[in-house]
């Protein structure tokens, strides 16, 4: 390797050990840890392009199951480990258990729509945004706005219905969980080998399957620090809060924000968040990979109405994704690789949605 | 202006925002109490997780 780019290396080594060390003197060693995960997540998204919405894309284009198969990979390994440490350890450890609810399918099914516009799901948004990507980064703040819309609105989507949460190891337990979900992705990519059309142009080499093994050690390392799984979408909805507070809002009376958990965290500082810590850090992981990969900040042609479609959809996806209790992340990987049935149907339903995005995507003009 | 720098000012714009909005919060936020500092690694620290997305379901 040449000294300039060891040097490099170093140099983000150290700023993010320093990030870091200073997190866990303002908010505890627990963040500083999490920093450093996060950091983790955006290096492993941004080195392969690991998308769940390209990998779906992808497959629903070209017929290319690679993106859709790293994802079973790192649902299934996280799975592994996860399942047996919340078995274990159900007083320290929580699992994304959302609701089944009629606001969560509506929700997971418009964000399906909404990520094939805005080309991102939550870390996609994230890693890009990281990336100096200007799509991303304008998309972003709508995010967050979406996301606090969404939360404030939350309990009268939950007066539409709601089965409460499900949870597969309490009624199976983990062994019979994990192999009853392995054996259901076997199934679908199985299924997805026999219809596949083209090999993978996007994905070349082993990059992506050892991404998806990091990510999923590092989501598990998530849950053993934090206590509970890799999320985005909360700490987007917290930033918008504050920033509502600190207009002068009171938002004790709202359904969402006035519960005590959420009224303590109005009050405390935002680095106390583990969904907020873990992606600034994704955010400056990203970064500081695009840096190395020389892909910083790269150049887009966007038309007009391609803009003002990506600026609703990112209002969109924050919006639906706290309506669906999560995104990508949250919901789908985390919610089904700690056995909770609302990331089967988040799956299904976003899914659903981007069969539809895909074709909007097309009509206006993006690239495939 | 280089269509590059106008990429890179909305990197740095992004950044300076976010930037703003950690320093305001940590004037605004209560001081942290010490004293409820969780244990460094949840697992085996006897203690429930509690905030981020888990307090998002509702109860």
């Amino acid at each position: 390797m040449p000294a300039n780019r060891l040097g490099l290396a170093a140099l983000m080594a150290l700023a993010a050990l320093t990030a870091a060390t200073m997190i866990a003197y303002a908010a505890g060693v627990r963040m500083g840890l999490l920093l450093l995960i996060g950091i983790g997540y955006g290096i492993g998204l941004c080195s392969v392009a690991f998308g769940f919405t390209t990998g779906w894309r992808a497959w629903i284009v070209e017929r290319d199951p690679k993106g859709i198969y790293a994802q079973f990979v790192m649902i299934v390994v996280a799975s592994a480990l996860c399942l047996p440490l919340l078995q274990a350890r159900p007083d320290e450890l929580s699992p994304a258990g959302g609701p089944i609810a009629v606001c969560m399918v509506l929700g997971a099914f418009v964000f399906g729509i909404g990520i094939q516009i805005a080309d991102g799901c939550g870390s996609g948004t994230l890693y890009k945004a990281g990336q100096g990507h200007p799509f991303s980064l304008v998309i972003f703040p709508l995010f967050v706005a979406g996301s606090l819309m969404g939360s404030l609105h939350l309990d009268w989507w939950l007066s539409l219905g709601s089965l409460g949460p499900v949870s597969l190891p309490q009624k199976f337990g983990a062994g019979v969980t994990w192999l009853g979900q392995t054996a259901v992705l076997g199934v679908l990519a199985a299924l997805m080998w026999k219809l596949r059309g083209t090999v993978s142009k996007r994905w070349v080499g082993p990059g992506i399957w050892w991404a998806a093994i990091g990510l999923a050690l590092l989501a598990t390392l998530n849950l053993i620090v934090a206590g509970q799984p890799w999320g985005i979408v909360y700490g987007f909805g917290l930033w918008g809060a504050k920033l509502l507070t600190w207009g002068g809002a009171d938002l004790s009376a709202n359904g969402f924000w006035g519960r005590e958990a959420q009224q303590l965290q109005l009050v405390s500082s935002v680095l106390t968040d583990t969904t907020t810590v873990t992606s600034i850090g994704l955010l400056a992981g990203s970064m500081g990979t695009a840096l190395w990969q020389r892909k910083l900040c790269p150049a887009v042609k966007i038309t007009r109405t391609q803009w003002i479609a990506g600026i609703i959809a990112g209002f969109v996806l924050g919006y639906t994704s706290r309506l669906a209790f999560g995104c990508n992340i949250g919901a789908y990987f985390s919610g089904i690789s700690t056995g909770s049935l609302h990331g089967w149907v988040w799956l299904l339903a976003g899914f659903a949605g981007s069969l539809l995005g895909v074709r909007l995507r097309r009509r206006l003009g993006f690239s495939m | 202006m280089s269509a590059s720098l106008t990429r890179y000012r909305t990197l740095y714009l992004f950044w300076g925002v976010l930037a703003l909005f950690f320093a305001i919060d940590t004037i605004k936020a209560w001081p942290l109490d010490w004293s409820l500092d969780p244990a460094p690694v949840a697992l085996g620290s006897g203690q429930a997780a509690t905030g981020g997305h888990c307090s998002a379901a509702p109860k």
